[in-house]
Parts: C-alpha cells; sequence; structure tokens
C-alpha cells in the first residue's frame, strides 16, 4: 500500500504532464470531432442523393480503418510525401476525424428519430433546408442522442491512448506511465495510476453528459 | 429463384476462400522462427529438475530476441528467418543442449516481462547489464560490448553530445538512453517509442533530429540508409548480457560456460566478423568483451 502512494508521490510531475498532455488532445479532437461529425451528419440527412454520397464515403472511410493506421497515414505517410506535419496536429486530425465518422452516425440516427411530419411542416411554412435543420431538427437530434454520444466521447478518450503508443509519440498519460515503470519497474503500481487518471477523464465527462441530458432531455 | 443461387454461391466461394487462406496461415509461421543448421557442439543430458532439464524436455528453448534491429536480431526479408549475432548466439547455447531454438521477438519494454511469466527462456536483444534489471532476473557475463552513440542525417548541425539539447532525439522506451540522453543532455526532446526501427522512420521523415542508443543498432540504420552517419562519439560503455530467470544459478553457470565456450573456440570472433566487424572501419574493430559482470553492474548502478 505505501509502495502504491510511493509511486504517485514520486513521479506525480511525470503524471500530471501525461494527463495534462492526454487532457489537451482529448479537448481538441472532440471540437473536431463535432464540429465535423454534425456536418457529415447533415450531409447525410441532405435531400440531395450526391451530398449523401460524400457523406457516405466520409463515414465509411474514417469507420472502417483501424485508429493506428489512419495515424500511421496522417504522421509517416504526409511526411514521407515531403509535408513536415506537427505531431500533435496528426494526432488530433486523427482522433478527430476517426471519431467524427461515428459521432455523424449517431446523429443521424437521431435525426431520423425526429418525425418527418415536423420538418414537412418547417418546409412547408417557408423555412429554407439548413435553416430546417439548424432550427427544428438538430436540437432535437441532439438530445435524442445525448446518451450516445456520452458512450463515443468515452471511448474517444480511451483511443487517446493509441495516439501516443504509435509513431506519433505524443508523451500522453500512457506513455508517462510507461516511462516511469520503465524507471521503476513497479509495474502494477504505475498502472493503477494511469488507469485512474484515464478514470477521471472519463468519469468528468460522464457527468458533464449527464448534465446535459438532464438540462436538455425531453421531458417523457 | 436465380438470384436466391447465385447467391448461394458467392457464399460458398467466399467461404472456400477463407478456409484456404486460414489453411495458408496455418501453414506459415506467425512470430517465431525455427532454426535450419544447428552449430556443431557436444550436448550433455542435465537433470529433469534443473532448467536445462525441463528445456530437453520440451525439446525447444524459447529465446527473447529483437526482430527489426540488424546486425543483432532482425527478420531478414528474403530468407523470412531471423537473423542476427544475437540470434547466432541463442542458437550456439541451444545446440549445447540439443534442442530447437525458437526466436520470439522481444523488445526494450517488454522482454523483462516475457522472461518472469515464463513465455521465453533466455533474453539475448542487446540488453545492457544494469544494476536496476538485475533486481528483476540475473544477467549471465557480458557477451558484447557496445558503445553508446548518435545518429545524425549526414551534414547535420548535431556534432557533439550538448548539440542535442533543443533537438528532437529519438529512442527506445525501457531502454537505459531514456535516462542517460537526459543527464548527458537535459534539454533535448525525447522521443520514446517502442522499437528501434520506429527510430529510424522517424530520422528517416525528419520527425526527430537524431537517434541515440547502441552504435551497433545505429550502425545497422546506417546499412540501411546511408545518407544517416554516426558521429561517433562513444559516450556510455553498454555490456550486453543475457536475461536468465531470477536466482536460477544453475541455468545461468550453463549459459556462463556457453557463453566462454563460444568465445573460446573462435565463434565469437566469426560471427562478429559476419555480422559487425565488416561493415564498421578498422580503428572500431573489437575482441570479445574485456569487462566482468561485477564491472558491468557497476557502469549502470541503482540511483540513490
Amino acid at each position: 500500500m505505501s509502495e502504491l502512494w510511493g509511486v504517485l508521490e514520486e513521479h506525480l510531475p511525470e503524471f500530471s504532464a501525461g494527463l495534462w498532455v492526454t487532457f489537451r488532445l482529448v479537448a481538441a479532437s472532440l471540437l473536431i470531432a463535432i464540429g465535423v461529425g454534425t456536418a457529415v451528419a447533415a450531409l447525410r440527412v441532405a435531400p440531395l442523393r450526391w451530398l449523401n454520397r460524400i457523406g457516405g464515403v466520409y463515414v465509411e472511410t474514417f469507420r472502417n480503418v483501424p485508429l493506428l493506421v489512419l495515424l500511421i497515414i496522417a504522421f509517416a505517410g504526409i511526411r514521407r510525401a515531403g509535408i513536415p506535419i506537427d505531431p500533435w496536429v496528426a494526432g488530433i486530425a486523427s482522433l478527430g476525424l476517426y471519431t467524427a465518422a461515428y459521432i455523424a452516425e449517431a446523429l443521424r440516427s437521431g435525426v431520423f428519430a425526429v418525425g418527418k411530419g415536423q420538418i414537412d411542416a418547417a418546409l412547408s411554412l417557408g423555412l429554407s433546408y439548413p435553416r430546417t435543420m439548424r432550427r427544428i431538427v438538430l436540437p432535437q437530434a441532439f438530445r435524442t442522442v445525448i446518451p450516445a454520444l456520452s458512450s463515443l466521447v468515452i471511448a474517444m478518450i480511451k483511443n487517446s491512448a493509441i495516439v501516443g503508443a504509435s509513431l506519433v509519440a505524443l508523451p500522453d498519460l500512457l506513455k508517462s506511465a510507461r516511462q516511469v515503470q520503465a524507471d521503476t519497474a513497479q509495474t502494477n503500481e504505475v498502472f493503477f495510476w494511469a488507469a485512474i487518471g484515464y478514470l477521471l477523464l472519463t468519469v468528468t465527462a460522464t457527468l458533464g453528459f449527464r448534465y446535459l441530458e438532464r438540462t436538455y432531455a425531453i421531458k417523457r | 429463384m436465380e438470384s436466391k443461387s447465385r447467391w448461394r454461391l458467392i457464399a460458398i466461394a467466399f467461404a472456400t476462400l477463407l478456409l484456404v487462406s486460414l489453411g495458408i496461415a496455418a501453414c506459415g509461421d506467425d512470430d517465431e522462427e525455427e532454426t535450419t543448421a544447428a552449430p556443431d557442439v557436444e550436448v550433455e543430458e542435465f537433470g529433469a529438475d534443473t532448467t536445462m532439464g525441463k528445456i530437453q524436455e520440451a525439446g525447444e528453448m524459447n529465446i527473447g530476441v529483437k526482430f527489426d534491429v540488424p546486425p543483432f536480431g532482425f527478420n531478414n526479408p528474403q530468407t523470412g528467418e531471423v537473423e542476427g549475432f544475437d540470434v547466432d548466439l541463442g542458437r550456439y547455447i541451444a545446440a549445447r543442449l540439443g534442442v530447437e531454438p525458437v526466436f520470439r521477438e522481444a523488445n526494450s519494454d517488454n522482454r523483462i516481462p516475457l522472461l518472469v511469466d515464463g513465455t521465453i527462456d533466455l533474453i539475448l536483444s542487446t540488453m545492457t547489464i544494469t544494476e536496476e534489471r538485475d533486481l528483476e532476473i540475473d544477467f549471465s557475463e557480458p557477451y558484447y560490448v557496445a558503445n553508446g552513440d548518435v545518429l545524425v542525417p549526414t551534414g547535420s548541425d548535431i556534432q557533439a553530445l550538448d548539440d542535442l539539447n533543443g533537438n528532437r532525439v529519438c529512442t527506445a522506451l525501457g531502454s537505459t538512453y531514456q535516462e542517460t540522453i537526459k543527464e548527458e543532455a537535459p534539454d533535448a526532446e525525447l522521443r520514446l517509442v517502442d522499437l528501434y526501427s520506429q527510430c529510424l522512420e522517424l530520422i528517416q521523415t525528419d520527425a526527430v533530429d537524431a537517434v541515440s542508443t547502441d552504435n551497433v543498432i545505429l550502425t545497422g540504420m546506417v546499412i540501411q540508409d546511408d545518407t544517416l552517419e554516426l558521429l561517433g562519439l562513444n559516450y556510455t560503455k553498454e555490456p550486453y548480457g543475457a536475461g536468465i530467470p531470477d536466482g536460477d544459478t544453475e541455468f545461468k553457470e550453463f549459459v556462463d560456460e556457453s557463453i566462454q565456450q563460444y568465445i573460446d573456440d573462435g565463434t565469437w570472433e566469426e560471427n562478429y566478423e559476419t555480422w559487425v566487424g565488416q561493415y564498421v572501419p578498422e580503428e572500431q574493430q573489437q575482441g570479445p568483451p574485456d569487462i566482468t559482470l561485477e564491472e558491468a553492474l557497476k557502469l549502470f548502478p541503482l540511483e540513490k
């Protein structure tokens, strides 16, 4: 037990630096994922077939390629092509665009949950399609998919560990923990604290989504 | 009706393809390689209660080597086999037991756990002898002495250890250099990866400015890419030892004897020439280690 606390006390700077890197990586990726995910969901449900197609190609591309492969392409591939992409940019873009595909699908299911009658009503009242989306459909869609989004964000926080473990090699929480583990050889203790670090992030996310759910949920 | 039978046909074709590919996969090796020719040495029988006896009982010896570090342990894409200086030493030790060596991939980060949990019987994975590692496992007498060096793209501004400060430097997670670089160049920006081949990828794509680790590993990178060069700094001495399960003194004695014999009968020199000697200039050539385990341990003492 004392060893457990000893490792944390002695290596707190490494652990907190790693947690901070993971937090920034997750926060930036989340912004991209929600922005791009919403745009792609809008394309997927647009009334124009070729827009649907573009959205479909995006989702199928980013959902069907393993994150690790995306990371290698986004970093080593692009650098080999002569573009000196920064590890942070490669990591955030890969994780964000990958998660965006899932968020787009979740939102699409939310859009379908909004009755067709509401869309018809909005359009017949003279609202343009984008405006109908923005004012009528998406706000309801977001509410419906809050529980699903919560799962996706938790998955994204955990997927951030793949970014650090890949060639991109950001000094994230897992990497810092492995560095401490190599220094101290206290495997169990070190990874216990790494798990706690990830738990801090995921529990915060869960609580945030629970708050959103309570505030914006459609009363039933 | 017609479309239904067509679908059935497609399904059958797909299933056949799947089965055939599974069959092919089963025939091929996964992450292990077996030896072709065993060196010619005397085989001694050991008691069933010793590690040697157990290995003889099993008929194979699992040896953890690097798969991506020429010229010590690497998967040769042309032959599909693992080759190198460490691999040849492993073959020699296995042959002394009259068993087949099975080479498993063991990198800087996972080799000690693999030995501790019994997945492998012996580590021969360019592992520097340190007191810290000695807490978890035992070491054989040194079988090779490497030196710490720095690899840069030809014509780089980095010419000395000091120049690493402010630059991005790659080394392997869990290697001795993780600490050494922090001491020698505290302001260097460390990039820690799992495999040395990833360091090569990073320096080739200009994602790091230098790679620092044992000169023999770096020499392997220069063999693969001649736009890179070694600085020849030799700033650390890294005696390699075989990793043996903690407290297994009989097995350690056996491995030590094997290494001594390997050196005495000239096999060491022969393999050195094959894997290292021919690639380095005359003045950098070296002989078998002139350092004992005790002295080696003092080079990397425990902190505090």
